[in-house]
């Protein structure tokens, strides 16, 4: 079948009412997760993970991709009305946003925004829809030679693109990868780091790991800080941008939706990272860069489009080669897994009505966004009326619920709560919990890969050189591997001129 | 200590922890890898990453200004917060299965809301019976979710 036919049979899937149903709920909720801020997209998904036990698969994925797009629309919300970024990804928005705000153009901010997120959304579907199977077909010639080298490069990038230094994200991705380890060995059956706790033959669970280091470790942070809340009302006719502004924002919703879904294949902080790298191109294309940071309409329109394509984009290497390139594709992975289906080159043609329906809800819920965001904006920022006091002993308990439910046991509350004091610690000192999240998850694929690939060649290494893809990617890995050495090791011009200083 | 500091002590330690027990698995040829190879290779890359931070974050101790060092008296004035919520949380853990859901909920967002959110006694209690009574009829009734019964028998 063509695309065009399975994208109506997509279709058929996600027009029932009950997935409609669901693309509204996580369209809803990704939106009041994304406006409220301490509350991020991750946060978002783990917390409805138990609500989707009940259903089926497809109506479980649709809804929790509705949660992760919604939300990058619901963080521009209060980044332009408040100066607060409901999510990390309109960090870059409040420059500009906040600016048109106080200018009295707030309305047209907020309308550019919901604007370019669905641009940059709706292309970012047709992209994902037409990659994700070729991508897949492409991928099941993959051995584990190419499976090994594919996370290899995958985590390099993930050093070189995260949001901190190189060498601050690889020692969490080792950790991720040890933590990984725990459990009964696939291959020969040995017990590894289980200390005869029977709860942990099967590995340490993926859920509580996932949910207490960035759901507890974001709500244990975020019971420390005190946000000083100025809301500016919008009326719905201030909505409308001026002839000027719709103009000088098309240009920069397409570019932005452009750079946004290219970033958004590459692992690490995607939709943040796509969105300051749109502001910055923006800046530099600009006749009068000295303007932006003062309310100018390309400062919301480009990096509003391009974390919208990014979350598109980041759907295709979870999709289909099983790897997640960032923490939300990560929960929406554990969720697929614990409801029997594998994310892999295998996924398309195994669970057709899945990825079509999947496909099909997210041009239903970027339309249904466009409805939620601009009309009851008001209602969203309501929501910031409920004191986080009342609100947090909540998020706790659905959190520990969560857990629960999935295999009623308590030894997992325990793991869900160590795993969120460690994801408060790691936050205090600066460094970033995705990359062990996503190293846990993927690592015992690379292992396992690695020893099959040295079983297969009788102990040779000379395996990852014998394909072209294998031997173009472990090139590359070198390369970016040796970059990154010696980016972080080289003297800084400051260093430099410090040890002439004393020299002198 | 700075903050590269403590993070270089969570890799030592996690590191010394995985080489420990690592050694004690079959390390088995080049031809068939045995389950210690991997989890030793990463406890060796952690160990030196941990040493490699130890190092840089003493001397950038040395180098760096005050506002660049952890802040641990700030940390400590904000510790209180997260340790409450941490130690409740830990009890309701322990609690759960012999008091249930129902009843362990509600004294656990009482306390959360009395102690840390610091609501008056009334609004706490009437905050923790609403949300108590609500969330268990919405998980176990709704979502028909396994809740442990514990003191009650439903």
């Amino acid at each position: 079948m063509d695309v065009f036919g399975n994208l109506a049979s997509g279709f058929q899937t996600a027009l029932t009412l009950q997935n409609v149903y669901l693309c509204f709920i996580g369209c809803l909720w990704g939106t009041m997760v994304g406006v409220l801020p301490g509350i991020g997209p991750l946060a978002g998904i783990t917390l409805l993970i138990p609500v989707t036990f009940g259903l089926d698969a497809t109506g479980a994925i649709i809804m929790l991709a509705g949660i992760y797009y919604g939300a990058m629309y619901g963080g521009s919300t209060t980044s332009i009305l408040m100066n607060v970024p409901g999510e990390s990804a309109s960090v870059v928005t409040c420059l500009d946003g906040y600016q048109m705000t106080l200018k009295g153009r707030g309305g047209a901010a907020l309308f550019i925004a919901a604007w370019g997120s669905w641009v940059g959304g709706t292309l970012s579907i047709v992209g994902l829809m037409v990659l994700a199977p070729t991508l897949a077909n492409f991928a099941m010639k993959f051995g584990p030679p190419e499976m090994f080298s594919v996370l290899l490069i995958a985590f390099i990038l993930l050093g070189s693109l995260g949001s901190g230094s190189f060498f601050r994200t690889m020692p969490m991705v080792f950790l991720g990868l040890l933590i990984g380890t725990i459990g009964m060995d696939p291959l020969t059956g040995s017990l590894r780091f289980t200390h005869n706790v029977t709860d942990l033959y099967d590995g340490i669970g993926l859920l509580p790991v996932a949910m207490g280091a960035m759901g507890i470790g974001e709500i244990l942070i975020a019971t420390e800080e005190s946000l000083l809340r100025v809301i500016h009302k919008v009326k719905l006719r201030e909505l409308w941008p001026t002839r000027d502004e719709l103009r000088a924002s098309w240009a920069p919703i397409f570019r932005g939706s452009g750079i946004g879904f290219v970033i958004g294949l590459l692992p690490g902080s995607a939709h943040i990272l796509s969105s300051f790298v749109s502001y910055m191109a923006e800046k530099r294309l600009a006749k009068r860069p000295e303007e932006f940071g003062r309310g100018r309409i390309e400062g919301v329109a480009g990096p509003e489009s391009a974390n919208n394509a990014a979350t598109g984009s980041a759907m295709i290497p979870f999709l289909s080669l099983g790897i997640p390139t960032g923490p939300a594709p990560a929960v929406m992975m554990i969720a697929l897994l614990i409801h029997g289906i594998t994310p892999g080159p295998l996924f398309i043609s195994k669970h057709p009505d899945v990825f079509w329906g999947l496909i099909a809800s997210m041009y239903i819920g970027n339309v249904m966004l466009i409805v939620l965001n601009l009309p009851l904006v008001g209602i969203f920022i309501s929501l910031l009326r409920i004191p986080f006091r009342i609100l947090f002993p909540v998020i706790l308990l659905i959190c520990l619920v969560g857990t629960y439910s999935v295999n009623t046991s308590t030894f997992e509350l325990g793991v869900l709560l160590s795993f969120g004091v460690l994801g408060y610690f790691i936050r205090k000192i600066k460094y970033d919990m995705a990359p062990l999240i996503l190293a846990t998850i993927i690592g015992p694929t690379m292992e396992l890969s690695l020893r099959q690939s040295l079983m297969r060649s009788d102990g040779s290494f000379s395996i990852f050189w014998e394909s072209p893809i294998t031997m173009t990617l472990i090139a590359v890995s070198i390369l970016l591997l040796v970059w990154n050495v010696y980016r972080g090791l080289r003297p800084t011009k400051a260093s430099w001129e410090k040890a002439l200083e004393e020299g002198k | 200590m700075t903050k590269d500091r403590a993070a270089s002590l969570l890799f030592l330690l996690t590191g010394f922890y995985g080489f420990f027990f690592s050694v004690q698995l079959p390390m088995g040829r080049w031809n068939e890898p045995g389950p210690g190879v991997f989890p030793i290779t990463l406890s060796g890359l952690l160990l030196l990453s941990g040493a490699a931070w130890f190092i840089r974050g003493k001397r950038r101790a040395g180098e760096t200004a005050e506002g660049e060092k952890a802040g641990w008296y700030a940390i400590v004035r904000n510790f209180s917060t997260p340790i409450k919520i941490v130690v409740l949380t830990a009890l309701l853990i322990l609690a759960f299965n012999r008091v249930g859901y129902l009843v362990g909920s509600s004294l656990y967002l009482f306390a959360l809301l009395f102690w840390v959110s610091r609501y008056r006694l009334i609004y706490s209690i009437g905050i923790a019976v609403v949300i108590g009574v609500g969330s268990w009829y919405f998980f176990a009734k709704v979502l028909a979710v396994q809740l442990p019964a514990g003191l009650l028998s439903f």
